[in-house]
């Protein structure tokens, strides 16, 4: 898996936004992609997003990655026993699209209700372990002397909602739909690695060579050829043969098998769909992991403006929230408020060159020179834009990557770019920016102007114009002639336009991205020819160290950590974007709610467990 | 009055012509499409998002693309929502009953609160009463329909909690049971109310203008003069007349329920068509939002239609324009 864009925040109107990009925002948690929500989404957004949405912002946070499910054990209330009964109410804050399964959904609106009916994956990846893959469906893989073929044992006795057992075949299914010359979502490069591919793909064959069922409850994948991440990328979810087989591939996403009556192996089934507005689930006592403790969840969309009052109300009992809505909860006895570090990071991007069609170019002379890169990073206050406009909720980070994941570098091996406008004046005196003439800023060393335009989106609403403004203030003080692109912020699809076409006019940019959570691999934003690497940036050894990243050798964690490190360190030094930080993602829960997983893509995980406490 | 009609009718065709390539200029210009929020590595890559482009459409020349959407239209094919991943028609139809619920029911909220206010001051004009009604009157005009929707969330929702603030239908009720209608129509009443408030007084001060005037007509001082009792006078002479012309206001807030329901709606949550418009819009979701502009297009083109048709029965002589 690669990474994921997240739209910065959410509103409450955009919070849908987020839903396609996959919310989640930069400084403020949220995606809500969200978009987006307000955003669109950040939606998303954004998705916005978030983010898309709202973000939209987008919102969502995070981002979804639908590959895998988490598990955490954030359980959010050591007090009471769990009991038998009850209901619990998952709230979001964009409306759901309703495409009911990992194959076809798109955005994080869809997935939360997936996880919490249908979480069920070949492995587990989560927090708790720094990302490292736990057996879950699959008890245990192993891969052959070549390192190309996996053997995964499956779990017996794991029931669909149907009443049909999982086997490998629903794997099996699950390839041939996604790889399928009809299949229409986004997920293809998931199967892209296994062999005979481009052939099934292709619709010369009926066969998928590359996926063998060995028996019910062995599953032989191979691939084309040996990549450390073969496994993290390889699709992980099973698909409910029994239940769709017959549906036609091409209109799967839109079957009524699908969108009305969606078959999972979760603790809970699906028994009401409410378009747009709410699921109903009960409990599914023959879940493989145990029954589950509540008799019904309902996942339910609520107003993002109204989050906060909503979980104080009860009318919600799990829902996550923007930093400025968890404040006021703080005190309150109702609720308590579970946060966790996000799988993203906000970032300040210098735009370096521009693509020309199949790479990228570094041709942009403003911002070449690294000393002046590194002045602009002293003179931005990161701790200070966490704390203020972030609420606190979130860590400076040194590193484009979250920094509860194992590949995350050693902080004390990189250039801390501490705030401070001496400093920053200083670097730039010694490289020769001088203000020649004496209108307070400085010039470049031919003696020519020099002025920065930061281009930045407009979500979250409440923060995103004051915390540019800060940005070019201090930069301002430190002698640098910084303005806001256009005087003005610019919404979140034309944002991403903007930046994506390498407008002439951006010097700075604020973004933000969102992680995948099994695998750190930072290709498909980093590389020469990657499109989504938006500063630019070209640098041999940083392609020579991804492409290690991946190798043979670096099936061996231990070295492919080494190789992250020395990556990090590189782009820690040649800084052509500068982190600003890794949010952290908000999650209030009713107090009398027991058993709650928080865990970077959603608190859904693990509903099994839920438990409402009786008063 | 046939022919009226018909000519009526018949000029919607151009002017639906006109509006369809303003909608559909409006869409295009929204930076970004449907695809330029799936920036999302892990979901997507670059090539996935092209080919998706391409099969939709949007690398056509202008031209061609407007000239598909609208021979689609003419199908009654208004595309696929490519957020929700079905076809738009489907898509609005399980929207478009909760607004119709919900502008039935601010309908009838506004009709029940203009005719008693516009009653109570119609017949006293002039009055303290009459200056309190005009008062409230004011009052919910001026105050945007979005901070009336903050403010009755706030206080009859979260202080009070008599009502829902958020969603349309409660849970655990199966849908068409007794149970199941008495939950839509109480998710339904608040944002109803506010939306009703909006035209109420429009219609409260049409009818008491009218009374205050049909009060000094001759026929009335020939009624006073017989010594008929004023309640008589009032309901049955003034107010039979002077409701007449109030009924032709319902053509023209057909558009002005719809449009209010934008804003109502998405600040409810409320799952109607308004709400599904403003997330499509943040989504980029074009073809929903073009079918959703255009048939709030045809509405205000039918509710206009309509008020003419009534004035027309109503007075002979708006005919002959």
């Amino acid at each position: 898996m690669k990474r994921s864009k997240y739209l910065l925040g959410a509103s409450l109107i955009s919070a849908t936004l987020i839903a396609a990009a996959c919310g989640g925002e930069g400084e403020n948690n949220e995606g809500n992609t969200g978009n987006t929500d307000n955003g669109g989404n950040n939606a998303d957004a954004q998705e916005e997003n978030a983010d898309a949405d709202a973000d939209a912002d987008a919102d969502a946070d995070a981002d979804t990655d639908g590959e895998n499910a988490e598990e955490g054990n954030n359980t959010a209330d050591e007090g009471g026993e769990p009991s038998e009964g009850g209901s619990v109410t998952y709230g979001y804050t964009a409306p759901f699209a309703g495409v009911m399964d990992w194959a076809f959904y798109e955005g994080a609106d869809d997935s939360y209700p997936l996880t919490i009916f249908n979480q069920g994956t070949l492995y587990n990846v989560n927090s708790d372990n720094d990302f490292e893959l736990e057996p879950m469906l699959a008890s245990d893989w192993e891969w052959s002397d070549d390192n190309r073929t996996i053997t995964f044992t499956l779990e017996e006795g794991v029931m669909w909602h149907n009443g049909e057992e999982l086997t490998a075949e629903d794997f099996e299914f699950a390839y041939e739909v996604i790889g399928h010359p009809d299949y229409q979502g986004p997920r293809a490069y998931t199967v892209e690695g296994i062999e005979g591919f481009e052939a099934y793909n292709a619709g010369e064959t009926e066969e998928f060579e590359g996926v063998n069922v060995v028996d019910d409850y062995t599953l032989e994948v191979t691939f084309n050829e040996v990549r450390a991440n073969n496994l993290e990328n390889l699709w992980s979810y099973p698909m409910a043969k029994a239940h769709l087989e017959g549906v036609d591939i091409a209109e799967m996403g839109e079957a009524e098998e699908i969108r009305q009556n969606p078959v999972g192996l979760g603790p809970f089934e699906v028994s009401n769909i409410v378009p747009g507005e709410q699921i109903e689930f009960t409990a599914f006592e023959d879940y493989w992991e145990g029954a589950p403790n509540l008799d019904e969840v309902t996942y339910r969309i609520v107003d993002g403006a109204q989050a906060g009052e909503l979980l104080a109300q009860g009318e919600v009992d799990i829902i996550e929230l923007e930093p400025s809505q968890a404040g006021p909860l703080e005190g309150n006895e109702d609720v308590t408020i579970e946060t966790i570090e996000a799988l993203s990071y906000g970032y300040l991007g210098f735009k370096l060159g521009e693509w020309n069609g199949e790479e990228n170019v570094m041709n942009r002379e403003k911002l070449q020179d690294k000393e002046l890169r590194h002045a602009i990073a002293h003179a931005i206050d990161r701790e200070g834009i966490v704390e203020e406009f972030s609420e606190g909720y979130g860590t400076v980070i040194n590193a484009p990557e979250s920094n509860i994941r194992w590949s995350y570098p050693d902080e004390s091996t990189l250039n801390q770019y501490e705030f401070d406008i001496e400093t920053s004046q200083q670097m730039l005196a010694d490289a020769g920016y001088e203000d020649v003439n004496g209108d307070g800023y400085v010039e470049d060393p031919d003696g020519n102007e020099l002025v920065l335009n930061l281009a930045a989106m407009d979500v979250p609403a409440d923060i995103a114009e004051p915390r540019a403004q800060y940005i070019l203030q201090t930069l301002q003080e430190a002698g640098l002639n910084a303005q806001l692109m256009d005087g003005q912020l610019y919404e979140f699809n034309l944002f991403y336009d903007l930046v994506e076409g390498d407008d002439e006019n951006i010097d700075l940019f604020l973004g933000a991205w969102g992680l995948a959570t099994a695998d750190p691999d930072p290709s498909g934003l980093w590389r020469s020819d990657d499109l989504w690497n938006y500063t630019r940036w070209v640098n041999e050894e940083s392609d020579e160290l991804l492409t290690e990243g991946l190798s043979e050798e670096a099936l061996d964690r231990d070295y492919r950590q080494e190789v992250y490190q020395e990556w990090f360190q590189l782009v820690n030094e040649e800084l052509p974007m500068l982190p600003l930080n890794s949010p952290e993602d908000i999650y209030g829960i009713n107090s009398n709610v027991g058993g709650v997983s928080v865990d970077v893509t959603s608190a859904a995980g693990d509903a099994h467990e839920w438990y409402v406490e009786e008063e | 009055m046939l022919i009226y009609t018909l000519r009526r009718i018949l000029i919607m065709i151009p002017i639906l012509f006109m509006v369809s390539i303003v909608v559909f200029s409006l869409a295009l210009a929204m930076p970004g499409d449907a695809l330029s929020g799936q920036i999302d590595p892990t979901n997507a890559d670059p090539e996935y998002i092209e080919e998706r482009r391409e099969e939709l459409g949007l690398n056509d020349p202008i031209h061609v693309q407007y000239g598909s959407w609208a021979a689609n239209i003419l199908q009654w094919d208004f595309g696929r929502s490519f957020q929700h991943q079905m076809d738009v028609t489907q898509l609005i139809g399980t929207r478009l009953p909760n607004t119709i619920l919900l502008s039935v029911m601010s309908l009838i909220i506004t009709y029940i609160l203009a005719f008693y206010m516009g009653k109570y001051a119609g017949r006293n004009p002039y009055t303290k009463g009459d200056y309190a009604v005009q008062g409230v009157n004011y009052l919910m005009l001026a105050i945007p329909s979005f901070v009336a929707a903050l403010f009755a969330i706030f206080i009859f929702a979260f202080q009070l909690g008599w009502f829902p603030s958020t969603g349309s239908v409660g849970s655990g009720l199966e849908q068409g049971t007794m149970a199941y209608w008495g939950s839509k129509i109480y998710h339904t009443f608040l944002p109803a109310l506010v939306l009703g408030m909006l035209t109420t007084a429009s219609y409260t001060q049409f009818l008491r203008n009218d009374m205050v005037e049909s009060a000094q007509k001759d026929y009335v001082r020939t009624a006073r003069a017989k010594g008929t009792d004023e309640n008589t006078i009032y309901n049955k002479h003034i107010l039979r007349n002077s409701i007449i012309p109030i009924v032709t206001l319902f053509g023209f807030d057909i558009a002005s329920i719809i449009g209010g329901a934008v804003i109502i709606e998405t600040i409810f949550s409320y799952r109607g068509i308004g709400e599904l418009l403003v997330a499509s819009i943040s989504n980029r979701d074009s073809a929903v939002v073009m079918a959703i502009f255009l048939m709030l297009s045809v509405a205000t083109l039918i509710g206009n239609l309509l008020a003419d048709l009534l004035y027309g029965i109503i007075d002979p002589r708006i005919r002959v324009g």
